[in-house]
């Protein structure tokens, strides 16, 4: 008895290692300690033996039958530790399935982050119609008379709407700088917003002329502010938007509604400065115009320009998104054409 | 504009180590934008002065020679050459092995290699001027002529630019960057700037007022179109080559060498940026005025076209009729030619707007004209003439001035301007000294005087033609000279007031992120503008809409009064590529109607919206995914944008839609917006080949956006809620807004049924003809205990009888 109780429990604790996986050690254990199991047949073969050997016999059996228990057992904890749900062939390098997306256009995005920059600094966002008049597209802004950009080579004139006073002409506006002195008209100074928008030239368009275009500008309007402070915006607002610090250089520039007005550059992202086809060999790239609003300008929003003074930047948004990306044609921009606008997700 | 540098050091001497760069970057920063600065040596690298020594017969070709030529440094190399005029002794231009040349003046550069040529090795070649981009100062003779350059002194090896004196550095400025300066298109405004900005003195230009014995007849027609008038009359002059030098200034910056007394009137023009024109004397009938035309007076002018003027032309004129247009070209007739003696000067001022609607009307657009149309001061005739008749005594030392007059009615006036220098101090942020503002705005023409506070300046005349104006102006010429990238930078000040609270730009923002980034559409942007045939398609009508005057192109004048006319082109145009996709747009629409004055009463704007609208676009074989799929996207917008919820109606059919699948989107009573199925016709005529698409379109101004968040908390089911799904037959034509409002009824009465959802709908094979099977979801749970299965389909059970009821509803088996 006591010799094949050895036997059963060497061939056991075997079986039981051998064992690869639970099911397989459920099997095992079934053989071993189960109805029919060899452990379980040993105990009922103990009612052949003599009576005064039975308790020993019985201790005997039961030892064994509780080291193999233990021993099932510990070996079903090391392998649930092992085990898988599926073959050691599953194949990891399948592709991942990409969470199907829509997006927001590129320079949606641009105008978002700018958004959120200015709102930052105490911005208000402002919007004004795509359809404009002379009056104030032009005759706000100081534009004198005879401007060739208020001749219909430059501007989109509504049909039937295009003679007589300058606020019975209407177009579709060719700028966004006039829709601040509607800001300035209806607020309260000090002024400090953003105003997002399309504009509208009419041109021929090629890689690097588009005929509308998104242009974002900031003003503010306040007493004795220091168009200097306007540099240190400008600095905040092209990091935020190329994550880095972003050298900028403010150079002598004319546009009709600002005194002083500027051109303000930014080192080429491309070749950092060193000049190279995208900035032409010059190393800087124009970015956007800016200045001190005109005294007319600030006159016709009815504010006094000995009083009041600010600073205006217009951001060519088409521009600024190219650089970020790389992007070469502009009326990509315009196209609706899926196979561009979803590489920006 | 191109700028030579060799000529700007007429005017103001430049220190021997002026950094050219620096100066490009300085001009760049404070005045004008330099896009380029040339060094004009570099164009002719590689070409230099060879003397040919002998000229021998080529063994194998008639109309080649071998012409051992001395190019320097002791070689003499063998140079096959086709030149006729090639002769022993002769000074050329030789292009060295490396060198690019434009093979007989034409097509792209090439480079020179040591080659055979019929089997004789040549090194080198000796070039005609055509070859080397020389031909405008020497013209070629003959087909086959080289460049002869025994004229000039220099020896074999010299380099071309040495020999010829071309060492020079070209700027190219934008003319862009000095519409606004009209006082900058010529060199010597270039040179005061420069003389400003490195502290330099402006050489002077001597004063010449002719002591000439008669007068003219100077007839001003209209004084404020002709402002001044100045006429000279010289004897004794001749037509003759220009010195070689004055050619040359001229090439440099790009005008074409004609003859002395033409050349000299171009030289002035770019000199003083006032243009001047010489008229022979002979043609020139009892006077000479400045006045309207007659309409339908002609003219033909110096390039051959013959126009035909009209009373806002103004012409120079003699007694017989126009000889030029002012301003902007000589007439034909009456211009210099090869037996011309004597000549008429004009230098005069016109306005700047008359001469640019003549350049328009007649798209004539010349050097003086683009001067003109800056608005030149009437004092720079001055200069000209300073500048013109030392020009002309120094050419032609035997000629008489005979006759003189100036013709200046009004004096233009010269801005004064006072301004504090504490406002100055407080705009800038930055205090200059007196002396650095008086040194520079003198330096600048600016007569300068300050008094305590007060800087008090009169403008000189070249800057008061609008330019300068009042005291910003001054402020501007202070700190772009300092320049504005050397005034420290001062930090932004900001007082907080109040939060920034922008509902309408929040929701508009939110709804396009919604749309983006949990509907997986993608946003475009299109024309405000739309195609013809898209909008006939889509809107039904062209009636009511706005149009361009002078559109992109015929087919496309029309202002956007819907999003989705594009957004039909969009689909069309992304259906090669894509066989699913959403798309969607948000613009302003508009129409002719409805005016609105929001901000002037003068002004008055047609009316218009901002609307949001889109596309989603799918196999046409399942309509109805596509129909849930659309109006799950409008179901949820309110909920995820935080707004007023949407309720869909049928009352009205959206033009382009469907006969069937379409709704109207209602915020309260009021109709925000439309869905449907776009319908075949209209999709298949704006090229939509195979896919359906549904659209929408809603009205940005009539969503309201809520103040807050209003998601409301619920507590936690205690006991569990059981989903039990019954299926069940009704008649195809059921809808299931009533199969819901059945069980929403029942629910009022059997609490423990707490809300029910369409899972799916089928027809076919196991279902009867005209039936379809739906089948529900309800949610069955009590808030006291858990609930037995027996509980839970008796509640079924309730349900379903309802159904059988109230719907006509019949169990499936």
């Amino acid at each position: 008895m006591k010799e094949k109780l050895e036997a059963l429990l060497r061939d056991g604790i075997q079986r039981v290692n051998e064992a690869k996986t639970e099911a397989e050690l459920q099997e095992v254990k079934g053989s071993l300690l189960g109805k029919q199991g060899s452990v379980t047949l040993l105990m009922k073969e103990m009612s052949k033996l003599p009576k005064e050997e039975r308790p020993a016999a019985g201790q005997l059996i039961n030892r064994t039958k509780n080291q193999l228990s233990e021993l099932i057992d510990t070996r079903r904890e090391e392998l649930k530790l092992k085990a898988s749900e599926v073959s050691a062939d599953f194949d990891v390098t399948v592709p991942g399935l990409p969470p199907i997306g829509g997006g927001l256009h590129p320079i949606i995005q641009m105008c978002y982050d700018l958004n959120d920059a200015f709102r930052s600094m105490g911005f208000e966002v402002f919007e004004a119609t795509d359809i404009s008049s002379e009056y104030y597209s032009f005759d706000k802004l100081n534009f004198p008379p005879n401007h060739p950009a208020r001749e219909s080579m430059d501007t989109y004139w509504l049909e039937g709407h295009d003679s007589g006073e300058s606020w019975d002409k209407l177009c579709l506006r060719p700028h966004l700088t006039g829709d601040s002195v509607r800001y300035l008209q209806t607020h309260k100074a000090p002024y400090r917003f953003v105003y997002p928008g399309r504009v509208y030239r009419n041109e021929t368009t090629d890689a690097r002329h588009e005929r509308a275009f998104f242009q974002y500008e900031a003003l503010i309007v306040d007493k004795d502010f220091t168009f200097t402070a306007g540099k240190v915006m400008i600095q905040t607002i092209l990091s935020k938007v190329f994550g880095r610090e972003v050298k900028i250089r403010m150079r002598s520039g004319f546009f009709p509604f600002v005194e002083p007005g500027y051109e303000i550059d930014m080192e080429c992202l491309v070749c950092g400065g060193k000049g190279c086809s995208v900035c032409k060999q010059v190393g800087w790239i124009e970015v956007m115009p800016g200045g001190t609003p005109h005294p007319n300008v600030l006159r016709s929003a009815g504010l006094d320009p000995d009083e009041y003074t600010g600073f205006y930047v217009n951001i060519g948004l088409d521009r600024l998104v190219m650089m970020r990306y790389g992007i070469d044609d502009v009326r990509l921009f315009n196209s609706a054409d899926l196979r561009f606008l979803e590489q920006f997700r | 504009m191109k700028v030579s540098l060799n000529w700007i050091k007429d005017y103001v001497k430049l220190p021997a180590d002026m950094d050219l760069k620096k100066l490009a970057y300085d001009l760049t920063m404070s005045t004008v934008e330099v896009e380029d600065a040339e060094e004009l040596g570099k164009r002719f690298d590689g070409i230099v002065v060879g003397v040919i020594k002998e000229v021998l017969p080529h063994p194998n070709a008639d109309k080649l020679r071998v012409c051992r030529t001395d190019i320097g440094g002791g070689e003499i190399k063998e140079i096959v050459c086709g030149g006729s005029n090639l002769e022993v002794n002769q000074k050329v231009a030789v292009a060295v092995p490396g060198t690019f040349v434009k093979w007989h003046g034409e097509g792209e550069p090439v480079e020179i290699k040591v080659s055979k040529l019929r089997g004789v090795e040549s090194y080198g070649m000796i070039c005609a001027s055509t070859e080397i981009g020389l031909e405008d100062l020497f013209p070629l003779g003959g087909e086959h002529e080289i460049l002869n350059l025994n004229a000039f002194e220099c020896e074999a090896g010299d380099p071309i630019a040495k020999a010829l004196n071309l060492d020079d550095v070209i700027l190219e400025i934008d003319n862009k960057s000095m519409t606004n300066r009209p006082d900058l298109w010529g060199h010597y405004g270039i040179a005061r700037e420069i003389a400003t900005l490195y502290d330099l003195p402006l050489e002077p230009i001597a004063e010449i007022i002719p002591e000439a014995e008669g007068g003219i007849d100077i007839r001003i027609g209209d004084s404020e179109r002709c402002r001044r008038f100045i006429g000279t009359k010289m004897e004794g002059l001749y037509v003759k080559e220009s010195p070689f030098e004055m050619q040359t200034r001229l090439w440099r910056v790009g005008v074409r060498p004609i003859n002395a007394l033409v050349d000299v009137t171009n030289y002035v023009m770019l000199a003083t940026g006032q243009p001047t024109h010489a008229y022979d004397k002979d043609h020139i009938v009892d006077f000479i005025s400045a006045r309207m035309a007659q309409e339908g007076e002609k003219l033909v002018l110096l390039s051959g076209e013959e126009l035909e003027l009209n009373t806002d032309d103004l012409v120079i004129a003699d007694a017989t009729g126009p000889v030029g247009l002012a301003g902007v070209m000589g007439g034909a007739k009456d211009s210099i030619l090869p037996e011309t003696k004597d000549v008429i000067l004009e230098i005069a001022n016109f306005e700047s707007r008359g001469i640019r609607r003549t350049t328009q009307r007649y798209d004539v657009r010349t050097e003086a004209s683009s001067r003109y149309e800056k608005a030149i001061d009437p004092e720079r005739c001055d200069l000209a003439r300073n500048m013109a008749l030392a020009m002309y005594k120094e050419l032609y030392p035997e000629m008489t001035i005979t006759a003189y007059g100036d013709v200046y009615p009004t004096e233009i006036e010269k801005p004064v301007i006072d301004v504090s220098l504490n406002w100055l101090e407080r705009r800038l942020g930055q205090t200059f000294p007196n002396e650095y503002i008086i040194n520079k705005l003198s330096r600048m023409g600016f007569d300068v005087t300050i008094d305590g506070d007060n800087l008090h300046v009169v403008t000189p005349s070249w800057r008061s033609t609008g330019d300068i104006s009042e005291k910003a102006d001054i402020m501007e010429e202070i700190a772009r000279i300092y320049g504005y990238d050397n005034i420290q930078a001062t930090k932004i000040t900001t007082t907080f007031e109040a939060a920034i609270n922008q509902l309408d730009f929040d929701l508009s923002r939110k709804i396009k992120e919604y749309l983006a980034f949990r509907c997986n559409m993608q946003e475009i942007f299109t024309y405000p503008w739309m195609t013809d045939k898209t909008v006939e398609a889509i809107m039904g009508t062209t009636d009511g809409l706005l149009k361009l005057s002078t559109p992109p192109s015929p087919t496309e004048k029309f202002i956007k009064c819907s999003i989705l006319p594009n957004i039909c082109d969009a689909v069309a145009k992304n259906e090669r590529f894509y066989s699913d996709f959403a798309i969607f747009e948000e613009a302003q629409t508009y129409m002719d109607k409805d005016y609105v004055s929001k901000y002037d009463e003068k002004e008055k704007i047609p009316g218009y919206t901002k609307a949001i609208g889109g596309a989603f676009t799918g196999n046409a074989n399942d309509i109805v995914g596509l129909f849930r799929k659309a109006k799950g996207v409008l179901e949820m917008m309110p909920r995820y944008t935080h707004m007023e919820g949407f309720t869909f109606r049928k009352d009205v059919k959206p033009v382009w839609a469907d006969n069937t699948v379409w709704l109207n989107i209602y915020v309260g009573d009021v109709k925000v917006g439309d869905m449907g199925l776009l319908a075949k016709k209209p999709s298949m005529e704006c090229g939509i080949k195979n896919l359906a698409a549904i659209l929408f379109e809603l009205d940005f101004y009539k969503l309201v956006p809520f103040k807050s968040r209003t998601n409301e908390f619920k507590h936690l089911p205690e006991f569990p809620e059981n989903n039990y799904d019954i299926s069940l037959l009704f008649d195809e034509s059921t809808k299931w807004e009533t199969i819901y409002e059945a069980i929403m009824k029942k629910a009022k009465s059997e609490k423990l049924l707490k809300s029910a959802s369409f899972v799916d709908e089928y027809k076919g094979k196991q279902v009867p003809q005209g039936k379809k099977s739906v089948t529900v979801r309800l949610v069955i749970a009590s808030t006291t205990k858990t609930l037995t299965s027996e509980e839970i389909e008796k509640v079924a059970a309730t349900v379903t009888k309802t159904l059988v009821h109230t719907v006509g509803a019949e169990t499936r088996y």
